[in-house]
This record gives C-alpha cells, structure tokens and sequence, in this order.
C-alpha cells in the first residue's frame, strides 16, 4: 500500500481509507488451519491404528493407538505458543477461538478422567460432540462455511454412533474427524493462500 | 463542507490508525507502520495527537529484551469514530 501522508482527505476518500484499513487487518488474520490439520491428521492415524490393531490383528493393546495424540497435544501447544509470540496484533475473534478452543481441550481432558472411571465403550460419540461444538463456532467466528458445516454434520453422527458396534464407532469417529477438521482445515489453507496471493 | 468533521479523525494516517484498531483488541506499534507504510516519525507523532485526544491508549512494554508499544482504541476513540462515519455518511448522502 502507498505510504499514508498528512493530506486532506474527501469524503470519499476517507470512506474509502477506512475500509481498505479494516480489510486489511480481517487479511491479517492468522492462518488457523495447521491446529485444525495437525489435530485432524493425528485422530485419523490413531483411527486408522486402533481399527487395525483391533479388527485386524485383534490386539488387546490397540487402545495405545491414542497415544499418537499425546504428540500431538504438545506439537499443538509448542506451535500456539511459537505464533502468540509472533503475532503483532489480537482481534477479538482470534482471542474468541483460544477461548472456545481452550474450554474444548478441557473438555476432553475432563470427558478423558470420566470416561477413565465409567469405561471407553461410548467415549467416540462424545469426542464428535465436541469436534461439533468447536468446528461450529469456530466456523461462525472465522465465517468459514466449510468448518461450521463440517461442525454440523457431526451432531447426526454423534448421535448415529449409539446405535452401531464399537468397531463401526472407530470409522465414524474417522468419518466425522475427516469432515470437520481434515476438510475444512485443507479448504481454509487454500483460502489464506489465495488470499496471500491476492494481496501480492 | 468539513468543518463539523472531527479535526483529530480527518487526517489521513491518524484515521488509518484508528480505522485499523476499530476492528482488533490492540496492535503493536510495528503492526500500524507495516499497514499504513508510514515512518516511524509520523506515525509516533500521530498516535501521541489521538492518544493525547483520548481515543487510543498507549501501553509501553519489554518483548524479548526488545521495547514493545501497544495501542488500543478507547471507548471515546470509538465514539468519536462511530460519529465521524454517520457524518461522512451524511455528507455523501449514504444511509
């Protein structure tokens, strides 16, 4: 953009000033998606792992698979942390997300002591619950149609999940991973990064 | 035609800044020199004019071992903005 001097202005123009300034800074948004791949990616493995270990070899041990996610988790805090550091303005929609995003990790640690306690039978129905509150909001505060969507379609298959096999709730759990956060968090790179490359 | 327009606003780089910290929580001060290209001179001298005015605050703090000035706009910076726009909006006629 053109260095801004002290010059007078015309109406017009200052309208103009105005909203080319707000534009820019809704462009400057971080790009959230890698908290949506990163996390959308590692729950796929684990599926993929624990399906194969349970249905496949017939593993006791394929509840380990979820300790792909454990990585994950600190690969997640480790970038949040690397981008809060670097960021040189905060909008209320971001603070918003790290709000929502930060009740939602409470919850699956909260839901994770619970379901230690009355066992793991059902815990895939209410882990989409939650991929379907975050993906919703997130989806409307960002206004990115794919994500509150995704978020969306998880709620029917929360509920689908009581009425199949355990082993049927591991692929609907992969479902519902692929459509509110793998989808989503790959059409909301590309939207950044056509954006980026508008801006150039 | 602009004499009832606010003096402080209707200056090219102090509605920039404003414009700008209308729509987030704060900004560094390197944030507003990156969108609005000023130099660090004028733009010093223009966030003093609005923070002086009452509509931005000015936080001076330490990143890094690195000093860091933030700027928020205030309750009256968002008035004064509010009612900049209905005038240019009545002035252009736009509802």
């Amino acid at each position: 953009m053109e260095n801004i001097a002290d010059k007078d202005l015309s109406a017009e123009q200052s309208l103009q000033l105005i909203t080319s300034m707000i534009q820019s800074t809704r462009q400057s948004l971080q790009d959230s998606s890698i908290y949506f791949l990163i996390w959308g990616w590692g729950v796929l493995l684990a599926c993929v792992i624990q399906y194969s270990l349970k249905v496949g070899m017939n593993s006791p041990y394929h509840p380990m698979a979820w300790l792909v996610l454990v990585v994950v988790f600190v690969a997640q805090i480790l970038i949040g942390f690397k981008r809060m550091k670097k960021r040189s303005a905060r909008t209320f929609v971001e603070d918003a997300n790290i709000y929502l995003w930060t009740a939602v990790g409470l919850g699956y640690f909260i839901s994770f002591l619970i379901f230690g306690q009355i066992g793991w039978d059902y815990c895939f129905s209410f882990y989409i619950l939650f991929y379907g509150i975050g993906t919703y909001v997130s989806g409307k505060l960002i206004q990115f149609k794919p994500l509150f969507i995704g978020g969306l379609l998880c709620f029917p298959i929360a509920v689908a999940t009581v009425y199949v096999s355990y082993d049927m709730r591991i692929i609907m759990l992969g479902v519902a991973i692929l459509i509110s956060y793998i989808i989503p968090g790959h059409l909301l790179r590309m939207n950044h990064q056509k954006q980026i490359r508008g801006n150039v | 035609m602009f004499k009832d327009l606010d003096p402080i606003l209707h200056s090219q780089l102090r509605l920039a800044v404003i414009s700008l910290l209308i729509s987030v929580k704060e900004a560094e001060f390197t944030f507003l020199k990156d969108k609005t290209n000023a130099t660090a001179g004028n733009l010093s001298v223009q966030i003093n004019k609005l923070k002086d005015a009452g509509y931005i605050e000015v936080q001076k703090k330490f990143k890094d071992n690195y000093p860091q000035t933030i700027c928020r706009i205030t309750q009256a910076g968002v008035k004064a903005f509010e009612k900049y726009v209905q005038d240019l909006q009545a002035y252009l006629g736009v509802k």
